[in-house]
């Protein structure tokens, strides 16, 4: 296992890597997903008030 | 040893242990047998009736005694001893089910035990516990922390913590016993019980908490996951190996998520092992804060706080703890102001979002499996993500909740009057034990957290991420959506 100094030193000194297109779709389609299904979700409540 | 490294020990069994063996399964075991042993007292059987309780206590005589009165005779400190002798005895056949070093945990499990359970002692003193102007008056006493008996799970962080930091060669000399992920998953085993319990009779609320709890899995996986991705990568640079574990381990369910990302992304071992440490950390200073600040500002809407606690802490020990606290401080709140909530409600709700969030990490494992083995990191086919790994990386405790959790329903439905009649009392005694699990995980997690250690090993730029992604985002957002799908609906009052 990597000791201590060796991880200090990885992060200190990451090369860059540009977003891939697969990335960039990875998070638009979740962020977007997501906002989607939760304005769903709060359409359903509201049509569907909560019991007491 | 690190202190990172001693956190991943103990973090959940990756795939390639014994499918059977692992704190997963053992967790469902030992939440079962408490959960059977106490159905035994619907028909006769006292089995657990010896099990120690603590009362808020000005005299240290009175502050312990039994759960039953059927075992009255042991007395306080005899019902203590019985106790830790019984959790020993199994704790042990389980240590020596994981290979563990058996001698050692035994020795360590006993020291975590006395620290642990001291700690809830003094937690219940009645200057830090009681709460109403009458329990001061009943005590004799002027003032009070008004932290209730709950706060004893600040005080054994509070002794973790200080050991951890303060005696880092004790806390190594310890971490056989120290199983926060086994702990907390074991009282979760056997909260689906009292949750169970909870709901009968509220039926309808309880389904709505339920359709609500789906908004959580959107927001953890969906929102949260692919915005902290994109602060590591974008504005903090991380490579993909760290940035895919770090997104999750913020976003969903600390150690487990970001365990079972970095298998499926096939990243080396130590990235998810020191975030898994990082987020156990935050989780700490999440627990020490929120609570209170919950306690402050939403007293007035329990449900609120409860799913903002299980979308805000991260790691199910943290998380269901935390919505312990927040449960006790907003009750205690609503008390002091005339306001009797039925308890049980809040406590609930964080752990329905939990447990909701929980269900999803292998499936979204696969998916970010399959992403980086086949378009991001191609490798030969037999090294691609399989969909038998979303059934391997499932966290099994959930079946544990959700059968103690399905069998409660059904007693309290369908079984003879009298036995349902006896079933709150029965799940009392087993709840007994979920709360001495509660502490353990809350001293565990506070042994872990070796603040100085983690920035020794150069985690400060890990740590940057989480602090503007917790602090800048997660915290608020959990709020807005909480804020969004519970405001409003209250718990039952106490009858």
């Amino acid at each position: 296992m990597s000791q201590p100094e060796d991880i200090r030193d990885e992060l200190g000194r990451q090369p860059f890597e540009p977003l891939l297109p697969i990335e960039k779709k990875l998070i638009g389609w979740s962020f977007g997903l997501g906002i989607v299904l939760l304005a769903i979700l709060l359409l359903i409540n509201q049509l569907f008030p909560q019991a007491s | 040893m690190s202190a990172t490294t001693d956190t991943a020990a103990w973090a959940p069994s990756d795939s390639s242990s014994s499918p059977w063996i692992n704190d997963d399964w053992l967790s469902v075991w030992i939440g079962l047998l408490i959960f059977f042993s106490a159905l035994a007292w619907l028909y006769g059987y006292d089995l657990l009736g010896w099990v120690v309780t603590t009362s808020v206590w000005i005299d240290p005589s009175l502050a312990l005694g039994t759960v039953s009165k059927t075992y009255g005779f042991l007395g306080g400190a005899g019902a203590l001893v019985v106790t830790y002798l019984a959790l020993l005895a199994v704790l042990t056949v389980g240590a020596i089910a994981l290979r563990a070093r058996v001698l050692r945990f035994i020795t360590s499990f006993t020291v975590v035990f006395w620290i642990a359970y001291a700690s809830w002692i003094i937690g219940s003193y009645a200057q830090v516990a009681a709460v109403t102007p009458a329990d001061l008056q009943k005590f004799g006493i002027p003032w009070s922390l008004r932290l209730t008996n709950e706060g004893g799970y600040v005080v054994a962080l509070i002794a973790g913590l200080i050991i951890a930091n303060g005696f880092p060669r004790f806390a190594e000399w310890l971490k056989e016993a120290i199983r926060p992920e086994l702990y907390i998953k074991i009282a979760i085993v056997i909260l689906g019980a009292f949750v169970a319990v909870t709901a009968v009779g509220r039926l309808n609320l309880a389904t709505t908490l339920l359709v609500r709890g789906v908004a959580a899995i959107i927001e953890a996986y969906l929102i949260y996951w692919s915005v902290v991705y994109f602060i590591a990568r974008k504005w903090f640079g991380f490579s993909r190996e760290w940035a895919a574990p770090l997104a999750s381990g913020i976003s969903i369910c600390g150690v487990s998520a970001a365990i079972a990302t970095g298998g499926a992304i096939r990243a080396r071992p130590i990235v998810p092992v020191l975030v898994s440490s990082l987020v156990v950390v935050f989780a700490v200073v999440e627990v020490l804060i929120l609570p209170f600040l919950a306690q402050t500002f939403l007293w007035q809407e329990p449900l609120v706080a409860g799913a903002w606690i299980g979308l805000a802490v991260k790691t199910d020990g943290a998380a269901v703890a935390g919505g312990g606290i927040t449960e006790a401080l907003i009750l205690a709140k609503s008390a002091a102001e005339g306001v009797r909530y039925q308890p049980g409600w809040i406590l609930g709700t964080t752990t329905t979002i939990k447990v909701f969030i929980d269900i999803f990490i292998g499936v979204w494992a696969f998916i970010l499996g399959y992403i980086w083995t086949n378009h991001i990191k191609p490798t030969k086919s037999g090294d691609k993500a399989k969909a038998i790994e979303i059934w391997q990386r499932f966290p099994k405790f959930i079946l544990g909740f959700v059968f103690t959790f399905a069998v409660g329903l059904y007693i309290a439905f369908s079984a003879p009057a009298e036995l349902a009649s006896k079933l709150p009392l029965s799940i009392a005694e087993a709840n007994t034990f979920r709360v001495i699990f509660f502490i353990l995980t809350f001293f565990s997690i506070g042994v872990l957290s070796n603040f100085k250690k983690l920035w020794q090993e150069g985690l400060a730029k890990l740590a940057a991420v989480y602090v503007v992604s917790l602090f800048g985002f997660v915290i608020w957002v959990g709020l807005l959506i909480s804020w969004l799908f519970f405001h409003g609906i209250k718990p039952p009052l106490a009858s």
